[in-house]
């Protein structure tokens, strides 16, 4: 078999070579089994540990918080595993045992007696006005520019959202030597004082708060908590930021506001599980808004509903790097022991509650606050891909129903390209003025990403 | 206290929002008109089916039915707006020699009817329409067609009405339980919100009509279930700004196959292998939406991979810029059939107060408008507009 191959053969076909894929890979991969990895990223390490291109050299000097250590070593162990990566690879349609992909413009099929599921998650986005103006972007978007490709975005940025990804987002504009002008956290100090058990009680994350404390000291950068970014303004794009006060919900405290001169703001609200593929293939999901929205559901070995199916990492509820490379383990562990007969260590098991334990009580205390919905003005954009105020939106939720799908039909929001992956969560907070609430569960249809018509096509069997 | 109210449209679909807006116009603003769907608003078929406006011309009747149901369709466009209405026309479009027999067939019933269509030759064709392939053997361009979005066009609809009547009470996610009746005739419907007084009940629930029918007790409907079965159409659409085309395109084998009875058991059971002639409409977006099959196989809505491929195929042959497109979702509709090829438009007649509006096949979105005036017409006792006679449900009473 060779890696550019229509039909690929693996004993594992693993989606995803973030912390959780790169994991399990390593780890199937030193037992014997044959692991085909598929990643839509240019080189493995998914989201948070990504790498430049090959080749290029970032004269900047990001620093890395001390967490990243054991991501240079599951890059290390990962390059080094019997492996085959395929990158830049979209995963648009599954069924047991098997996983179709585009890559490049060819239509590839995997075929594999196992699935491991470990996508990651995606930004969450709140519409507020001037969200869609050049120069505002997703606190994700920035890592790729920043880490993934040396880009420096401007020259003052804001950072506002919330939740721990925040701070990577600051660093690594830091090291790329933009002015950050102001960190912006929408939860209250006490609010994240939920978190500090999960921080206190872990030497790695205490030594990582204390870390990015230090980053922020020595650039002067202050983090304000209950502040968020209330509306961008510009000429074509971004110039100025409002800033303000939000209440314990998240409410906008209008009354509150200065203005900020910046040339880039990343928003990062934090990340919404990816679960289209294993929707499609048909596991058990249940909705988690602390989590992060619909999360599959796993067994304490990272088996999904369906047999043959395993995840790890976000797509089981958002938890970060260290749960994912936990989850990865685990799951690995559990792959072997179905196709070898061997059992699952309580070491991995072990490690994979407390890490899920640790981030859970983290995640709490940054869970989604419904009140940011209010940050959107009539007329401001909440789906991007298809023009819809949200006005439009709460128009068509009041003639065509209240829900996610009667707003799709009455509005068409959520029925572009993305497919709601980025308006949904706030569509659902404006209708039901709750973002706690359950959502619907998305449809998934084939593609699960969008492809080529002559992907679907030329798809083999 | 129980509401009550005038009339009571169930299925909130594009026809029961159709026969809405025809209601509110005929009644006048101090009727009291309830619409009621267990789901969305054309959260349906209408969300999941094409939106070719189309005149048929192959007999009087339905020529002038879709031909009057798009007038009423421009007029809704003009006058209340807020959807995505394109009147491309349709490019009828051949690539075998028995494709290429239909052509003239096709042009002359228009020109019975005094309407005209054109035969394109190649240059014409590549003028009108560069994205499609320079090896069509034959085309026929009618430009009275056109591309709505259904879903919008619903909302639309009972935005006409609310402008008539502002009291339209719309009830989403709002199913009807039961019925009640003295004797033969309606009294009152009960809803997930409490009962309704009314002796006047439209029952427009497309595919599921003959569920809602039973509520009204099967034994007094002569016929042992309404004959009306799902036909599935698997369907495909693109990103914005990728469409190959900007007019519509109709295989011309469509003619063949889409209207008139079936030869095939339509319960589903009877292993229908289903057919397909493409369809391709551009949408206002820049996308291109793409059908259209047909299968009876009941309610079941998962994708049949192989009719979906088949039809992307033809797509690709007549518009070979398609394979490069996007697409972006793909899924099952599931149209309203009746067995004998013709919607249901006007009473039930074994109840007083029950009336029917649905079973229109693949020309629901075309005949819309026209069954919703048509049966508002009936229902108020005004003179019809077109002759409804072969669309009366009674037909099916023994």
């Amino acid at each position: 078999m060779s890696v550019d191959d229509t039909i690929l053969d693996a004993d594992v076909g693993i989606v995803g070579a973030g912390p959780g894929g790169m994991a399990a890979a390593n780890v199937l991969a030193q037992a014997g089994l044959s692991v085909v990895v598929l990643d839509e990223g240019m080189r493995a390490g998914g989201q948070i540990y990504r790498q430049l291109p090959e080749g290029l050299v970032n004269h900047g000097k990001i620093a890395e918080p001390p967490s990243h250590d054991g991501g240079h070593a599951l890059l290390e162990r990962f390059a080094a595993a019997k492996v085959t990566l395929v990158s830049h690879a979209t995963v648009w349609d599954a069924a047991p045992g098997k996983l179709w992909f585009e890559h490049g413009e060819r239509s590839r099929l995997l075929r594999c007696r196992h699935i491991v599921l470990a996508p990651g998650g995606y930004d969450r986005c709140v519409p507020f006005p001037g969200w869609t103006l050049p120069g505002v972007v997703t606190a994700g978007a920035l890592q790729v520019m920043v880490r993934g490709f040396g880009v420096v975005p401007g020259r003052r940025a804001l950072v506002a959202g919330s939740g721990p990804l925040l701070l990577p987002t600051v660093t690594a504009l830091l090291g790329a030597g933009v002015e950050v002008v102001a960190a912006l956290e929408a939860s209250s100090r006490w609010r994240a004082l939920r978190a500090a058990p999960a921080v206190l009680g872990n030497a790695l994350k205490r030594r990582e708060a204390m870390w990015y404390a230090r980053q922020l000291w020595k650039a002067g950068v202050k983090l304000r908590w209950g502040w968020t970014v209330f509306a961008c303004e510009g000429d074509g794009r971004v110039q100025r930021a409002i800033i303000g006060k939000v209440d314990a919900d998240g409410r906008p405290r209008r009354g509150t506001e200065l203005k900020l001169d910046v040339d880039v703001v990343g928003a990062g609200f934090g990340l919404v599980p990816s679960v289209e593929l294993a929707l499609r293939l048909g596991c058990t999901s249940r909705f988690d808004a602390a989590r992060g929205g619909h999360c599959v559901v796993v067994d304490e070995q990272q088996r999904t509903s369906v047999p043959g199916v395993f995840a790890a990492g976000e797509i089981c509820g958002i938890g970060g790097a260290e749960v994912a490379a936990a989850e990865g383990q685990l799951v690995a562990e559990a792959v072997i022991a179905l196709a070898k007969g061997s059992t699952v260590s309580a070491e991995a098991q072990r490690r994979a509650q407390k890490e899920r334990k640790a981030a859970d009580t983290m995640l709490r205390a940054f869970a989604p606050l419904p009140g940011l919905a209010e940050l959107a003005r009539p007329d401001t954009i909440v789906c991007r891909c298809e023009d819809v105020t949200r006005l439009g939106a709460q128009q068509a939720a009041q003639l065509h129903g209240d829900s996610l799908r009667a707003i799709k039909v009455g509005c068409r929001a959520g029925m572009g390209p993305c497919q709601a992956r980025i308006c949904g969560p706030s569509l659902q907070a404006m209708a039901t003025g709750d973002g706690r609430r359950a959502m619907d569960l998305p449809v998934v249809q084939v593609p699960v990403k969008p492809v080529r018509t002559e992907t679907m096509l030329d798809a083999p069997t | 206290m129980t509401e009550t109210a005038d009339i009571v449209v169930i299925g909130g679909g594009i026809v029961g929002c159709a026969v809405t807006w025809h209601l509110a116009q005929l009644l006048g603003p101090s009727a009291r008109i309830v619409v009621c769907d267990r789901g969305p608003i054309a959260g349906a078929t209408s969300a999941s089916c094409m939106g070719h406006l189309m005149v048929t011309p192959d007999n009087a009747q339905e020529y002038a039915f879709t031909k009057k149901s798009l007038a009423l369709w421009a007029e809704l466009h003009e006058k209340v707006g807020g959807f995505d209405y394109n009147p491309t026309g349709a490019l009828y479009l051949a690539d075998t020699d028995e494709d290429l027999a239909l052509i003239p067939v096709l042009r002359q019933q228009f020109a019975d009817h005094g309407d005209r269509a054109d035969v394109l030759d190649r240059h014409q064709l590549a003028q009108l329409e560069p994205g499609l392939a320079d090896d069509i053997p034959g085309a026929l361009f009618y430009p009275g067609d056109g591309v709505v979005l259904p879903m919008l066009a619903a909302g639309a609809m009972l935005r006409a009405a609310r402008l008539c009547n502002a009291s339209v009470a719309v009830r989403p996610m709002c199913a009807v339980t039961g019925v009640v009746r003295d004797g033969s005739r309606v009294v009152a419907v009960d809803t997930e919100r409490g009962r309704i007084s009314t002796n006047r009940v439209v029952n427009s629930c497309g595919v599921w009509a003959p569920d809602l029918a039973e509520l009204f007790g099967a034994e007094l409907c002569g016929a042992a279930r309404l004959p009306i079965h799902p036909r599935a159409g698997n369907l495909a659409i693109t990103g914005h700004h990728v469409s190959p085309i900007r007019t519509q395109l109709l295989e011309i084998s469509y003619l063949r196959f889409a209207h008139g009875a079936a030869k095939i058991d339509p319960t589903g059971n009877g292993g229908d292998p289903g057919g397909h002639a493409v369809n391709m409409q551009p949408q206002t977006n820049g996308g291109c939406l793409i059908g259209s099959t047909r299968q009876f196989r009941g309610f079941d809505k998962t994708l049949n991979r192989e009719l979906l491929h088949r039809s992307l195929l033809r797509a690709r042959r007549y518009a070979p810029g398609i394979a490069a497109a996007p697409i972006v979702r793909t899924w099952v509709g599931l149209r309203p059939y009746s067995t004998d090829g013709h919607p249901l438009i006007g009473p039930w007649p074994t109840i007083d107060g029950l009336w029917i509006a649905a079973g229109h096949e693949g020309l629901g979105i075309s005949l819309a408008p026209i069954t919703g005036r048509l049966l508002a017409q009936q229902i108020v006792g005004e003179t019809l507009d077109v002759d409804v006679t072969p669309y009366l449900p009674g037909r099916f009473v023994a």
